[in-house]
């Protein structure tokens, strides 16, 4: 007998299909994501936007809580989005920084 | 879903309008070129300055506004059943204006303008109930609130000058009496006030009043939001972005007051302006140092061309106040390129560059934004074609440039193929509007892979 287990690589993984439509890029790799915390079957993710008042704020909430539901195994989905720290740059990974034209910190 | 905008059909409504209002301008330009060939104060350069001015550009500015607003200072809409109501008053007030104004009848105008300014103040109210609800007051909700007093005062300025030249028009308002005898009475009053002043003067004073006013200070307010959003930047001196903001009203306070007196003090007010611009500009070039996205798109490159377009409109603006100019056809053709310059040039190009971010995100966000983490989604970026908007820069700075030259010239031929450039530029606008709508009524969303999960045993 075989059972899903929901690893934070397995919801990382999920999130990177979730784009910031003005960059190009998936929340992941731009370094939005804070924390992922995982209870059973329940999934909270703490992130972030790269500015506050982004006109994107909801629909990418709203995407990413969509994508961890989609993952089987997850049953409920918390995404918060806060503002402590404020993004920056340098939280972005290699491939976000290609993909977006940032330069490197 | 919780959001801050209106629904995206309403922006979508007051851009379409506004498109179409610009094409129908360049159109007639090119059907006409002798307006821009001759003194301004002919019913023919009034009739297209104001398609431009309200179908145009308010169009644009006023739906962009119901969607920005919101998002960008954090609050929500007021009513976005008082926006749709300004719509209707709008397109019937500014078709309505623009057509009397052509056949030169002022009491119509004036009344199409009635029709306007209850639009006009619908969307003040609308926006400046909006702005109550701001949690964080910053320099773009100042730049914004101090737009909608100028506006207004557009607007009563306009439809005061309409009174006045009318008013001569109606019957003794002696032997009318009730309500029409009340209105009469007021618009003799309103004709007594400003009659001192002069026709060319008070024109002046309300474009001025408009172009600064409202668009101009728009433009830095939310620039001072949208620039280091888009190029992931920050404001980097408060005190600079706030400095401008205030020398500009205090600069366009003074301007007005000058250019109605027709007073020697002009070119002094003129000057602040000049400075508010330049400081402005100092802090949009340290924003713009301090990026962290090095590339600009084009839709950015539209908008800071349009920001350096403002250096030769600022000398324009000061040799223009000053008194000693001789009134000839020479200086004439001045104020022509400084009015064409300030729409076409500064205005228009910034909005083009706008559009480019507005456009893909209204039909991302009408098409996209419940899709998104259901299905792969386009980003903005692939909505529209960059060559397109390549072409459409190199075409409309090729049609500004022509059509200056040749608006200096008087040349008519010079004009004509000038406004073909901004036509071909407009063309590219339109086909990647095309290009974008596509995906509102026909969107193209990818099924994401299915997802799996790491089996234990």
């Amino acid at each position: 007998m075989t059972t899903n287990e929901i690893t934070e690589e397995a919801i990382l993984e999920t999130l990177r299909q979730v784009i910031d439509p003005e960059l190009g890029c998936n929340i992941v790799d731009l370094g939005l994501v804070y924390s992922v915390s995982i209870t059973g079957h329940k999934v909270a993710v703490v992130m972030t936007l790269t500015t506050p008042g982004c006109p994107m704020h909801e629909s990418i909430r709203w995407g990413a809580q969509n994508a961890l539901l989609n993952l089987a195994g997850v049953e409920a989905a918390d995404v918060e989005v806060v503002w402590e720290p404020p993004w920056h740059p340098s939280m972005m990974t290699e491939f976000g920084r290609k993909a977006t034209g940032v330069g490197t910190f | 879903m919780r959001a801050n905008a209106p629904s995206v059909a309403l922006p979508l409504m007051f851009t379409l309008t506004g498109l179409l209002a610009l094409c129908a301008g360049i159109v007639w330009l090119v059907m006409q070129p002798s307006i821009l060939a001759l003194y301004h104060y002919n019913q023919n350069v009034i009739a297209v300055t104001h398609l431009f001015v309200l179908g145009w550009i308010c169009s644009v500015v006023m739906g962009a506004m119901y969607q920005l607003v919101p998002v960008a200072l954090e609050t929500k809409l007021y009513s976005e059943r008082l926006a749709r109501w300004q719509f209707v008053f709008h397109i019937v007030g500014f078709i309505g204006m623009v057509w009397m104004f052509r056949a030169w009848n002022m009491e119509q105008v004036g009344h199409f303008g009635s029709v306007l300014a209850v639009g006009v103040a619908l969307f003040v109210y609308n926006i400046a109930r909006t702005l109550w609800r701001v949690p964080k007051w910053n320099v773009t909700a100042t730049a914004v609130s101090a737009a909608l007093g100028w506006i207004s005062l557009t607007i009563i300025l306009g439809l005061s000058i309409a009174a006045a030249k009318s008013v001569n028009d109606y019957e003794s308002p002696a032997s009318t009496t009730g309500t029409t005898g009340v209105i009469l009475h007021g618009l003799k009053w309103v004709a007594g006030f400003l009659t001192p002043f002069g026709a060319i003067s008070t024109m002046h004073a309300h474009a001025h009043l408009g172009g600064v006013g409202f668009f101009t200070m728009l433009i830095v307010g939310v620039s001072y939001k949208l620039i280091p959003m888009f190029t992931l930047s920050e404001v980097q001196s408060r005190g600079r972005a706030v400095g401008s903001v205030i020398l500009l009203n205090v600069g366009l306070a003074g301007s007005f007051v000058t250019i109605l007196r027709h007073s020697a003090l002009k070119p002094a007010f003129a000057l602040m302006v000049v400075v508010a611009l330049a400081v402005y500009g100092w802090e949009l070039k340290a924003i713009l140092r301090a990026r962290k996205r090095r590339a600009l798109d084009w839709g950015i490159k539209y908008f800071l061309t349009a920001i350096v377009l403002l250096l030769p409109l600022s000398v324009l603006a000061v040799v223009l106040s000053c008194r000693g100019l001789p009134q000839n056809t020479f200086t004439g053709q001045l104020e022509n390129l400084y009015g064409f310059l300030g729409l076409i040039g500064v205005v228009t190009f910034a909005i083009l560059g706008m559009l480019y971010k507005i456009i893909p995100f209204l039909v991302w966000f009408g098409r996209y934004s419940r899709q998104i983490g259901r299905a792969k989604v386009p980003a903005l970026a692939d909505l529209y074609s960059a060559r397109l908007q390549a072409l459409g820069y190199w075409a409309w700075l090729a049609g500004l440039a022509g059509t200056g030259v040749s608006i200096v010239l008087s040349n008519e031929t010079g004009i004509r193929i000038g406004c073909g450039f901004l036509a071909l530029g407009v063309g590219t606008l339109g086909l990647n509007a095309g290009k974008m709508l596509s995906h509102y009524f026909k969107p193209s969303p990818f099924p994401l892979p299915i997802s799996t999960l790491p089996k234990t045993a």
